[in-house]
């Protein structure tokens, strides 16, 4: 098992380390970046605010890159079984679920990067700057929101992208489909948001989806 | 030796192995204590299935002209002096059969089959 | 076991025109078992069907002992498989490849692969995606021979290789049945070389198996005779007739099946006269095969 296990990460790897390296880099950058507007204390209320502002901004790439990493980990994870039309692994003398559970773990092991990293980048960012009186960090809280969202992301995609061509094509095929219908209605003057509803039921509501939602503050009050 | 063994004969092919094994153990190509290829070797070469090159070398040793050696291999087995000459002699009926069937297919009257045959030996001993 | 497959009242349906209906094979163990058919019979069909890889609407299959496609996992830990179209990933190299497969399988000879590495002239660095089509055929035969399985099931795997590749591939897979007993199970369309090879033949076509035999027996059985003084009707025919034809001027001639020097007598008692017996070879008779059997499906009979 563990012999299988170190095969699908080793392929798995090839297929996303692109995509890891960068996303790592990102997940270091952004809180770091997201602080520099932090500078010498002589400015007093005026600076927390701009402090504020900034790290608020910056905090909607978290998400952002949550989901742009879920998606393409999952998608490097399916890509050459889908081309494939799924005869190898399906001629692999190891039951479906046991193949599909192998190439989570997999992916979820290359996803500890980018989380580390962010690790990294908000303990680093705090440290190195000087907060105005009143702010406070949440360098953790911040990486374990990011880890979750992360995780969410890529479980969902690696759901759709483990069925068949299929049903990713069905899924995303409606996805497309809401969202057209809505920009065609705009269009015609029709004020129809679908996009808004289905938006609003799937994050608003109490689940997984609403890690997404909100505001992401390194440094907050 | 194995030149030209054909599938698409009505011969089976494992006979067409053993005949031709047959014919260089007659006419001294192959000689006594010499080793056939293994299995695996000529099957492998011949691009044929292992069970017809075994079930060659089975009936020859049956026929007492090889030994199969569990581990070493097939040896062709001394052979009484008389017994090469009857081989030869039976691969000499065998040819003139053909000849005298495809003749007869042809449509070739026996006479003129027979005058072939005198010029043309008798060009080769001149 | 006797028998390394064993498939009964197989039923299968595609579409609104593909089915397979009531289909009975067995390939013993041991053997070298050659399909043929012509394409769109249902060969690939029912080749995914022994690996599990399709669901049947009825009937049972089973490989190696086991249910298929319940044991699966279990079963194709013991069968290689070597698909018609390459199945492999185009980005990993063949050293990837090789190192991926060798981890699934618990009997993984990893000498033999290096071994045919060599000899197949691979490069273990190359790309999948950027191998020739030979170089593909030849990785995919390597990974189903490492894998040291007892039955190998081949779909078409020389089929549109060059000569050279094809010799290649086919001597390092009898090699592999000359050292280790396994059951080869074969389609292909290149019956000269399941004519050298195989020990069983099998003749699929619209879903049907028409033949499933012994090599050697169907071969002996496949004569074209030239008769004169036959009667139109044949009553209680003792060998299967494929083609009857009038040759120009005397008699006919006919391609039967099943035939037996002792059919003789039948023909005579017939009043007919048996002036020739020929040998086809296996290319001629499948062929006539196919032809009587589309011919008498189409509810026409031939003179």
């Amino acid at each position: 098992m563990i012999r299988m296990y170190r095969a699908v990460l080793s392929t798995q790897w090839k297929w996303a380390r692109l995509v890891i390296v960068l996303g790592t880099i990102a997940g270091f950058a952004i809180p770091l970046v997201s602080i520099q507007g932090a500078a010498p204390p002589d400015r007093g209320a005026l600076q927390a605010q701009e402090l504020l502002h900034a790290v608020q901004s910056w905090g909607t790439l978290y998400p952002l890159l949550a989901t742009a990493l879920g998606l393409l980990v999952a998608i490097a994870a399916w890509a050459a079984d889908h081309r494939g039309r799924h005869v190898h692994a399906l001629t692999l003398p190891v039951p479906r679920w046991q193949y599909v559970l192998l190439r989570f773990g997999a992916g979820g092991l290359l996803l500890v990067a980018p989380i580390a990293a962010v690790l990294l980048g908000t303990l680093l960012a705090t440290l190195s700057a000087t907060l105005p009186p009143g702010l406070q960090a949440y360098p953790i809280a911040l990486t374990v929101r990011f880890a979750f969202a992360l995780f969410v992301a890529y479980a969902v995609f690696f759901a759709i992208s483990a069925g068949t061509a299929r049903t990713a094509g069905i899924i995303l095929g409606t996805i497309a489909a809401l969202i057209l219908v809505q920009v065609v209605g705009g269009m015609a003057g029709i004020d129809v948001d679908l996009v808004g509803t289905v938006q609003t039921l799937l994050l608003a509501g109490p689940g997984p989806l609403a890690v997404f939602t909100g505001r992401w503050m390194l440094v907050d009050v | 030796m194995f030149q030209g063994v054909d599938p698409r004969s009505s011969i089976p092919l494992y006979a067409q192995i053993a005949e031709r094994i047959r014919l260089a153990i007659a006419n001294g190509t192959l000689s006594s204590a010499a080793s056939l290829p293994s299995v695996r070797q000529l099957a492998a070469e011949l691009r044929i299935n292992p069970a017809t090159v075994t079930q060659a070398y089975r009936e020859l040793e049956e026929q007492g002209f090889v030994e199969i050696r569990h581990g070493a291999g097939t040896f062709v087995r001394e052979l009484a002096p008389g017994r090469r000459a009857r081989e030869r002699a039976q691969h000499a009926a065998a040819l003139v059969r053909k000849l005298l069937a495809e003749a007869r297919r042809a449509g070739v009257p026996l006479a003129e089959l027979q005058r072939a045959l005198e010029s043309e030996l008798g060009v080769k001993s001149t | 076991m006797s028998n390394a497959i064993e498939i009964e009242r197989l039923s299968y349906r595609a579409g609104k025109t593909f089915a397979i209906e009531d289909l009975d094979l067995h390939v013993p163990t041991g053997s070298i078992y050659g399909f043929l058919g012509p394409n769109g019979s249902g060969k690939t069909t029912t080749i995914r069907l022994i690996l599990g890889l399709l669901r049947a609407r009825a009937g049972r299959i089973t490989v190696l002992g086991d249910a298929m496609p319940a044991q699966h996992a279990r079963v194709l830990a013991h069968v290689g498989y070597v698909p018609e179209q390459p199945h492999l990933d185009a980005t990993l190299t063949v050293q990837e490849l090789i190192d991926f497969q060798a981890a699934f399988y618990p009997r993984w000879d990893q000498a033999r692969a290096a071994e045919l590495v060599s000899r197949f002239e691979l490069d273990a660095g190359q790309l999948f995606g950027r191998l020739s089509k030979g170089q593909k055929a030849k990785l995919m035969m390597l990974l189903a021979l490492a894998q040291c399985g007892d039955l190998l099931v081949l779909d078409e795997p020389t089929d549109g290789l060059d000569p050279v590749v094809r010799r290649d591939i086919l001597s390092a897979l009898l090699a592999y049945v000359s050292e280790r007993s396994a059951t080869i199970f074969i389609s292909s369309h290149l019956v000269h070389e399941l004519e050298r090879v195989c020990d069983w033949v099998a003749v699929m076509d619209n879903g049907r198996l028409i033949i499933e035999s012994p090599m050697e027996t169907f071969k002996r059985g496949i004569k074209r005779l030239t008769v004169s003084g036959a009667p139109r009707e044949l009553r209680d025919a003792p060998f299967r007739m494929l083609r009857r034809e009038s040759e120009n001027g005397a008699g006919e001639s006919w391609v039967v099946a099943n035939w037996e020097p002792g059919m003789l007598a039948y023909v005579q008692g017939l009043g007919a006269v048996v002036n020739d017996v020929i040998d086809l070879d296996l290319e001629d008779g499948f062929v006539e095969l196919l032809r009587s059997f589309r011919g008498s499906a189409a509810g026409r009979t031939t003179p």
